[in-house]
């Protein structure tokens, strides 16, 4: 039997799926968090920083480049966060967007598929950039310096669920590209 | 660092997708920017009002639990909580009663406030992001909450409605950093504001010059502005450094039930030109009012 077909066979469904498939379920997984997040964050006493979970989205999606499919999904997650948040609309949409932009420029300029390193700052740096963005949009929108804790806590179970379930994200193939193409 | 060199290839032939984004990322800046006109602001105020009620007011049995034959049981919890809330409902008002009736008894002939009336309502989701810190309740317009109402729970103090749906409120926490409350001292009588912005003691501001709070005393509304009514227990008072802060008691609560409260309702006192005219055709002044 050729090593080829044996090589094509072992292959998982996850990694046969193209990116419509990943968008969605990376979609779900985003929703789903969120969901969980609107729920009472104290269990036993013990406080929970949810993750802000779209931005799992727009730093994963970023890397394979623009689309206009990841900008939706973004801008409609936004919008939900600013109403649960009581932010003024337009706040996450703003820091989503700019997340998603700021991936895809990183991604352009430098290998973050195959650099492990390259690709471990970029993720630190696209987070911390995020949250620091947010942290002052915050502070200049609610005309004081906001607390950093909750949102530190926030970032840290963030950045550190991303770690885990960074494949997730990952769309396989940039905008445009057939299968065989994607590098 | 490597290069991909993907940016070399594709600077010859930039994607509008860029253009797209950019124009999104402005858009959404202009939007926020244009919020801080309230006639704009207030434009999103219904779309929010009705996404706290999908968020907040969903009582009806859901699919699942009667897909899974336990939507009777489901049906007894509703009961049970709503028993509840009406027994949280009655001890509240108890204290709330018998704190009043001590001061009554010092003070006669003093004007009582109105009896304690309120919806109980059960706090479905918590907001402690880096804008205003929430809670969102599932009672609104139609289980009669007012707006501004004050919400209480089984500590003391919780927060005031500042936005309200047909069956969700949204109230903003004392321990928020806008947040004002005119407070006084149980045992001092000391008036002083309280300003939030920690989550587990506020500050104590616009302090007298002469007099100073009791360690350790209890810190009530005092009704000042008309926001609040008059006695509402709001935390205990301790010294650090030289402010005086406020520990919550509502952190003593957590059943996470909230008692909404209508807020004072003070009478506007009449002008003087619609007091009944004399007979002699000229309008009588408060002071004429008050010799007579």
């Amino acid at each position: 039997m050729p090593a080829s077909f044996l090589t094509r066979r072992r292959q998982s469904l996850w990694a046969k799926s193209g990116p419509t498939p990943r968008l969605l379920f990376g979609s779900f997984l985003i929703a789903t968090v969120g969901l969980f997040g609107l729920t009472r964050n104290d269990i036993f006493g013990l406080s929970f920083a949810w993750p802000h979970a779209a931005l799992w989205g727009a730093v994963g999606w970023g890397r394979v480049g623009l689309s206009i499919r990841p900008m939706i999904i973004l801008i409609v997650f936004g919008a939900i966060q600013d109403v649960i948040f009581h932010a003024p609309m337009g706040s996450f949409e703003v820091v989503n967007l700019m997340t998603y932009a700021a991936s895809t420029a990183i991604s352009a300029e430098f290998d973050v598929t195959n650099e492990p390193l390259i690709a471990i700052i970029a993720t630190t740096l696209l987070f911390a950039g995020a949250f620091l963005l947010l942290w002052l949009m915050a502070s200049t929108l609610e005309d004081h310096p906001v607390r950093l804790l909750p949102l530190i806590a926030a970032m840290l179970t963030t950045g550190l669920l991303y770690a885990l379930i960074h494949k997730v994200f990952d769309l396989g193939r940039r905008p445009g590209e057939t299968v065989g193409q994607a590098s | 660092m490597a290069r991909s060199g993907r940016s070399a290839q594709k600077g010859v032939r930039r994607s509008p997708k860029r253009l797209v984004l950019g124009v999104l990322i402005f858009g959404f800046a202009a939007l926020i920017v244009a919020q801080s006109a309230p006639q704009i602001s207030q434009f999103f105020n219904p779309v929010r009002a009705s996404v706290g009620d999908r968020l907040g007011g969903g009582e009806q049995i859901g699919l699942w639990a009667r897909l899974t034959g336990r939507a009777a049981q489901e049906q007894r919890i509703r009961e049970l909580e709503a028993q509840v809330r009406d027994l949280s409902r009655y001890k509240a008002a108890a204290i709330s009663m018998a704190d009043r009736l001590e001061a009554y008894e010092e003070i006669l002939n003093l004007l009582g406030e109105p009896p304690a009336r309120g919806v109980t309502a059960r706090v479905t989701s918590e907001s402690e992001g880096p804008f205003a810190q929430t809670l969102l309740a599932n009672a609104g317009r139609s289980q009669g909450v007012e707006p501004g109402s004050v919400a209480m729970n089984e500590g003391g103090l919780v927060g005031r409605v500042i936005q309200l749906g047909e069956r969700s409120s949204r109230i903003l926490l004392v321990t928020d950093f806008n947040s004002r409350v005119p407070v006084i001292g149980e045992v001092s009588g000391v008036h002083a504001i309280m300003q939030g912005g920690s989550t587990s003691s506020g500050t104590l501001t616009d302090l007298p010059e002469r007099s100073d709070f009791i360690e350790g005393e209890r810190i009530l509304t005092s009704s000042e502005g008309g926001a609040y009514p008059r006695g509402l227990v709001v935390g205990e008072v301790h010294k650090s450094g030289n402010d005086w802060r406020v520990k919550y008691a509502m952190s003593d609560g957590s059943s996470g039930y909230v008692q909404l409260i209508p807020p004072p309702t003070v009478e506007r006192p009449i002008s003087a030109g619609d007091l009944p005219a004399l007979e002699d055709g000229t309008s009588a002044s408060p002071t004429q009012g008050a010799r007579r």
